[in-house]
């Protein structure tokens, strides 16, 4: 276990380096500079140039590059080019409300989708199994926008349920209104409980026929015991690392949802920044979420690791 | 220790147990007895029904199989005449009865540890007893060290052979009073083979009933009070293993010295070949085999599991490229089979064991057969059709059998097939590794005939790779010793088999005949075997 989990430590530190590289690499690749953008079409060259120059775009990218990976190892993400604020500051602001967003479906959808999961794999090809299934996948198989706005055209605006929008919330009074986070949560999760649910399943599907389980059944392990000790640790493996992948996206934002919904989020707060060629926060945001991917997906074999330690770090 | 008088009650009593799945009968009533103490074996080919009467004591059946008869174990009523019981449910499954089954390996939940398991089941069978010195005792009566390190384990930190006494542990830590062992002796080298007798043979005198299933006659003889021999689900023989068991026949020697001329260079030669597990010579598994093979030669290669038969087989057959030395056919080096032309293919042909995930689930036997020749001879469809089934039915499969999909042959039939396939192709040069294990009698004098056959009409050599020396000594002209990658002795079947110099091959040796080597007195103390 423990030679495991350093290999692992070892292999996302490696995956960051050449992560900070990418993202620094790919953000130069964009076309313009803040220095195009933010001036009016009757700049002169003139201007824009000494533009650049006070924003010290001018320098070469390797110059660029170590000053920015330098800030990063100290906890400075940089200066916006936009706002003139430290990127932090645009960070804390939308994070916080991706990061309760994200923590709210996650507290939804986690038991709903294991226990839908359980249930359907215990059941499988029955009456049960077969809803959830078709449930499922039926809204899979629907774009996160047109449930979306279905749900706002129905229960917003036709019935006046629930805020449509977020337009003029801050993260501080999300909490204070939670019905702010009904639609939402309830777009996102939709699509999520499926993804998640049907790896649980597939993974109690497969672990039932193991030949192990048979044999501890044989040997007079009752039920209850059986499915908890010996089916659930094997068959939580697929689920888990389907989790991480789930889990990046929220961090990530959820984009349409954001754009709908109106809600500050890091997504709409990237976004912006692209169009701004705010580099330095374009460059801070897309690390974070980058970051924060790897940290889940280190978790998730961390703990599938601890649950059927007979993996390898790398094949 | 319990006496093994005839008039001791019985502890399980199977009386008229019949196994109907739809129109199949599966068994005909089938009776027996277990005693305390003493070796009972249910014997007869794969699909005789053996698993199934197994399974009936534990009070289990296949979907869609109806059980009916009767089946006492103890107190317990766990089959009537309406099937299984509802009492059959509490109390019996490992406690009175526990059973093992055939593969081992795949019956340890990768997620536990030994340790825990073991204490689980000591608990919930024992829940009075002290749970970790029940689990120290069964690791011990297994012949696993008891302790921390092995409780600690996870499955797949064990080797095979290990994993078999995990199993065993777990099944003893239930402390049952019949144990139900389905092929024990499956996969295991002939060395390996007789240690396990021996435990089987202690834990019998510790007054443990056993159910032996097994179509492997030399262990049942060296073992069993009582045989049972199973034919199409009915009980044709039974009594004591003299009287039920066919006489003992050593293999027919099939065995011809080369036809070739001496002087004409060998067909396959083998030089200073060394091969490793990993990249950069990490982990080596072979060091500086060589060895030459003539036409119509057979030469075979002996040794422990582990020691690196099979990887001399796979890099013949050009599966293993981790190697340094050279494979040449006809003084041409042979290079990786992906680097192989056509006619290079099909001169070197390679027969392994597990040959069920080599053929492809949804497509009859027979067709895939019979694409080799397509393939590698270009012949039509038809001709290659009429080849297959000739030769499969040469081999024991009749075009019914060969009709059907992989699922529906057994392991012994999938392996015939496997050979069929390789000799479709007129190789020159044949690589077997352990076809004959998962053969009964009459199908490996098949399988010995047809090989025969081959060499003679063909001039194909053979690559016998094996851990039976009395196999090889009846079909190699030439035999190869090999223990730890080193080759540790070579020479006729008659120096090999009478004045054995290497340690490993006096194992072998003593190994051959289970029978007399249990009766000796050596058993107790057989040589413990590495990586088994």
């Amino acid at each position: 276990m423990r030679g495991y989990a350093l290999q692992r430590l070892a292999l996302g530190a490696v995956q960051l380096a050449l992560l900070t590289v990418l993202v620094f690499l790919l953000t130069s690749l964009l076309p313009g500079d803040a220095a195009d953008v933010r001036n009016n079409e009757d700049a002169t060259p003139e201007q824009v140039a000494a533009l650049r120059e006070q924003l010290r775009l001018d320098r070469p990218a390797l110059e660029r590059f170590t000053d920015w990976a330098q800030g990063v190892l100290t906890g400075d993400l940089g200066t916006s080019l936009v706002s003139g604020g430290p990127v932090l500051d645009i960070l804390a602001e939308s994070a916080g409300i991706t990061l309760v967003l994200a923590a709210v479906t996650l507290v939804v959808v986690v038991p709903l989708a294991v226990l839908l999961g359980i249930v359907s794999g215990l059941r499988e090809g029955g009456r049960l199994d077969r809803s959830v299934t078709s449930v499922t996948l039926a809204l899979n198989a629907v774009p996160d926008f047109v449930l979306a706005l279905l749900l706002v055209a129905g229960l917003s605006l036709q019935l006046g349920w629930l805020p449509a929008t977020w337009v003029g919330v801050g993260a501080a009074d999300l909490l204070g209104q939670p019905a702010l986070l009904v639609l939402p949560v309830g777009v996102v999760a939709a699509r999520m409980i499926c993804l998640l649910s049907r790896q649980v399943r597939a993974g109690m599907v497969t672990v039932l026929k193991a030949e192990y389980v048979t044999q501890a059944r044989r040997l007079g392990v009752p039920r209850r015991t059986l499915l908890l000790r010996h089916v659930l640790p094997n068959a939580a493996v697929p689920g888990i690392q389907e989790l991480a992948r789930v889990g990046d996206n929220l961090v990530g934002g959820v984009l349409i949802v954001e754009a709908v919904f109106a809600i500050p989020g890091v997504a709409t707060a990237l976004v912006r920044a692209v169009e701004a060629r705010d580099v330095p926060t374009v460059q801070g945001l897309a690390l974070v979420v980058a970051a924060a991917a790897l940290l889940f997906s280190l978790a998730a074999d961390l703990v599938c690791h601890r649950l059927v330690p007979r993996t390898e770090v790398l094949r | 220790m319990t006496s093994k008088t005839p008039s001791q009650t019985p502890l399980v009593t199977v009386r008229g147990l019949t196994a109907r799945a739809g129109d199949t009968m599966l068994l005909d009533a089938v009776g027996f007895d277990l005693y305390e103490g003493r070796v009972t074996a249910l014997v007869g080919p794969s699909g005789s029904g053996k698993t199934t009467a197994a399974l009936a004591l534990l009070g289990e059946c296949g979907a869609g199989v109806r059980l009916s008869g009767r089946v006492e174990a103890g107190s317990v009523r766990v089959v009537d005449g309406d099937g299984i019981t509802k009492e059959a449910a509490g109390g019996l499954r490992g406690r009175l009865v526990a059973y093992m089954p055939q593969h081992p390996g795949s019956a340890l939940n990768p997620a536990r540890r030994t340790g825990a398991v073991l204490a689980e089941l000591a608990r919930l069978h024992h829940p009075a007893d002290p749970a970790r010195a029940l689990a120290a005792e069964a690791l011990r009566a297994a012949q696993l060290p008891a302790g921390r390190d092995t409780e600690r384990r996870f499955p797949h930190q064990f080797s095979g052979g290990q994993r078999q006494r995990v199993a065993l542990a777990q099944t003893l830590v239930c402390r049952p009073r019949v144990l139900v062992l389905d092929e024990p002796s499956t996969g295991l080298d002939t060395v390996t083979r007789m240690r396990l007798a021996g435990e089987l043979a202690a834990l019998a005198r510790t007054g443990l009933a056993i159910l032996l299933l097994s179509h492997d006659h030399d262990l049942v003889r060296a073992l069993a009070d009582h045989v049972v021999v199973l034919r199409h689900g009915r009980v044709t023989a039974q009594g004591a293993p003299a009287d039920a068991l066919p006489a003992r026949r050593r293999v027919t020697a099939v065995r011809h010295t080369p036809t070739a001329p001496d002087g004409r260079p060998p067909v396959l030669d083998v030089q200073d070949l060394s091969a490793h597990l990993h990249s950069r010579g990490r982990g080596p598994v072979l060091h500086g085999v060589g060895l030459q093979l003539p036409a119509g030669a057979c030469v075979g290669v002996a040794g422990l599991s582990g020691s690196g038969k099979t990887t001399l087989a796979r890099c013949v057959a050009g599966l293993h490229e981790r190697h340094v030395g050279q494979v040449l056919l006809d003084g041409t080096p042979l290079p990786v089979l992906r680097r192989r032309s056509p006619e290079q293919k099909r001169r070197v042909q390679y027969v392994w064991q597990e040959v069920r995930s080599s053929f492809d689930e949804r497509r009859p036997v027979a067709e895939q057969v019979a694409r080799t020749a397509v393939r590698l001879r270009g012949l039509d469809a038809g001709e290659a059709r009429r080849e297959a089934l000739d030769l499969l039915g040469r081999l024991g499969l009749d075009a019914g059998t060969v009709e059907r999909r992989p699922g529906g042959l057994s392991g012994g039939e999938l392996q015939r097939a496997a050979l069929a396939r390789a000799v479709l192709a007129a190789p020159d040069v044949l690589v077997c590794d352990e076809i004959t294990t998962a053969l009964d009698t009459g199908a490996t004098a098949a399988v010995l005939a047809e090989l025969a056959r081959l060499r003679d009409q063909h001039g194909t050599a053979l690559l016998w790779v094996s851990h039976d020396l009395e196999l090889l000594a009846a079909v190699a002209h030439h035999i190869v010793v090999i223990d730890g990658g080193h080759v540790v002795e070579t020479g006729t079947p008659e120096q090999i088999l009478d004045a054995p110099r290497a340690t490993l091959t006096r194992q072998l040796v003593r190994a051959m005949d289970l029978g007399t080597a249990l009766t000796a007195t050596d058993l107790a103390t057989a040589p413990s075997v590495s990586g088994a």
